[in-house]
């Protein structure tokens, strides 16, 4: 097992599972058990961005069995996530992907939640007190990736609910 | 000449049978009626049997299941009669709440193994469903047979397969499994849940065909899992049969 922390599912140490399955039926399971192991992974690890040629990825690589994921089978999983809006490519090749194990509008959701709570509306929080803070560690956003943060927050700035500021010397967003 | 030819001496034998044949047809009416009064009170005892151990039978799967063998032995099936005397023991009733929970069980563990399922597991997952109920009682393997086997008049949708020394599968979707199927099931069940063609074929004393029609059939209906990262061949692997998935929840 590698030095992951992370709870495993039963599939993850059955042979099979690294190989499609032609049966359609069997193939949904697999693919579907696929989808939430890269999201569940994610999220425990921490994962922002995946490179679908890294082969030494544990999540894809079980040294154990001695099986892996074939990466044109990690594409086709990872462009299925991208149909629920919780996967997109960073490149033109598709060999980057960010991971999305709460969507970029689930994300603005608990972002906008977290700026009412603290009552930090119409001031200026910076990116990196956002995730990067000390006094933010417990929360689920913490150590987000710079580029997903301004995904979400040009998604709350869509819904008018911030102004993202990027200029040379401030980098954050005005929440109202 | 000393026979009778005469008409008279044909007359005496066509009595003589007639009354033979009268004795006879009177000893069988007695025994008849001797058997069915036999019977009837065989009946009304196992009655009084039943009503005066009804709770023990309710609770005590071994109990059951020698009533089951007693009752089917003299033709009176329990399960089937929902009125008259048998529905006051709720017999009937008990088998077919288990039969709905089967169903459930079976349902709700499709999704990881393909519609098949050892008893033991469904024991151990309708065991768990039970548990809030105030009126614990104990279910035996003997009692899922039954309940599983009630299931049949729904079609080939519900099929219990024997895997030799008291083991079975329960199968909840519909497609037949033949002898050879359950032999590979037996198969992989002793090798950690997986087999390849060639192994099947030589344990089994099989064509190459014949092997690969099996198994090929088997990963047609949902219930194999193909692994073709295996060094040297092509392993066929069983969700029902796999330890950790057997223990999962998901």
């Amino acid at each position: 097992m590698p030095e992951v922390d992370m709870d495993w599912p039963w599939q993850y140490n059955f042979p099979p599972f690294y190989t499609l399955q032609q049966h359609p039926e069997t193939r949904a399971k697999q693919v579907d058990a696929w989808k939430s192991l890269i999201l569940n992974y994610c999220e425990q690890t921490k994962t922002y961005t995946i490179d679908v040629r890294e082969t030494e990825n544990p999540l894809f690589n079980n040294t154990t069995i001695n099986r892996k994921l074939d990466g044109g089978v990690i594409t086709s999983i990872l462009s299925e996530l991208q149909r629920t809006g919780n996967a997109c490519p960073i490149d033109k090749n598709k060999h980057r992907w960010e991971i999305y194990w709460h969507t970029i509008e689930e994300w603005a959701a608990i972002i906008y939640d977290f700026v009412n709570e603290r009552g930090l509306q119409n001031t200026v929080v910076t990116l990196y007190e956002l995730t990067q803070s000390e006094d933010n560690k417990e929360l689920m956003f913490y150590g987000m990736h710079r580029e997903v943060l301004i995904k979400v927050l040009r998604e709350l700035e869509n819904q008018r609910k911030c102004e993202l500021i990027l200029d040379d010397d401030v980098e954050g967003a005005k929440f109202f | 000449m000393r026979r009778g030819i005469g008409v008279g001496a044909i007359r005496k034998e066509r009595l003589t049978q007639e009354r033979y044949r009268g004795k006879g047809n009177e000893i069988q009416e007695n025994q008849f009626e001797q058997m069915t009064k036999q019977m009837e009170v065989f009946k009304t005892n196992l009655e009084e049997f039943a009503t005066k151990y009804k709770n023990e039978i309710r609770k005590n799967p071994e109990f059951r299941k020698q009533f089951q063998e007693m009752c089917s032995s003299i033709g009176v099936d329990p399960l089937s009669s929902g009125k008259g005397f048998w529905s006051v023991l709720g017999i009937g009733d008990f088998y077919y709440e288990l039969a709905v929970q089967i169903v459930e069980v079976c349902l709700a563990t499709t999704a990881k193994n393909g519609g098949l399922i050892s008893l033991d597991e469904l024991r151990t997952k309708l065991i768990k469903a039970r548990g809030q109920s105030k009126t614990h009682q104990d279910i035996s393997k003997d009692d899922l047979i039954r309940a599983a086997k009630k299931l049949r008049i729904f079609g080939s949708g519900f099929n219990v397969i024997p895997m030799g020394r008291d083991r079975y599968m329960v199968q909840s979707v519909p497609g037949e499994l033949s002898m050879d199927h359950s032999t590979i099931l037996q198969l992989a069940e002793k090798n950690s849940a997986h087999v390849s063609n060639s192994q099947a074929c030589k344990e089994l004393n099989w064509e190459e065909e014949r092997g690969k029609k099996a198994l090929e059939h088997m990963v047609n209906q949902g219930l194999a899992w193909i692994d073709s990262q295996h060094p040297q061949e092509i392993q066929y692997y069983f969700p029902s049969l796999y330890t950790a998935c057997i223990n999962s929840n998901a």
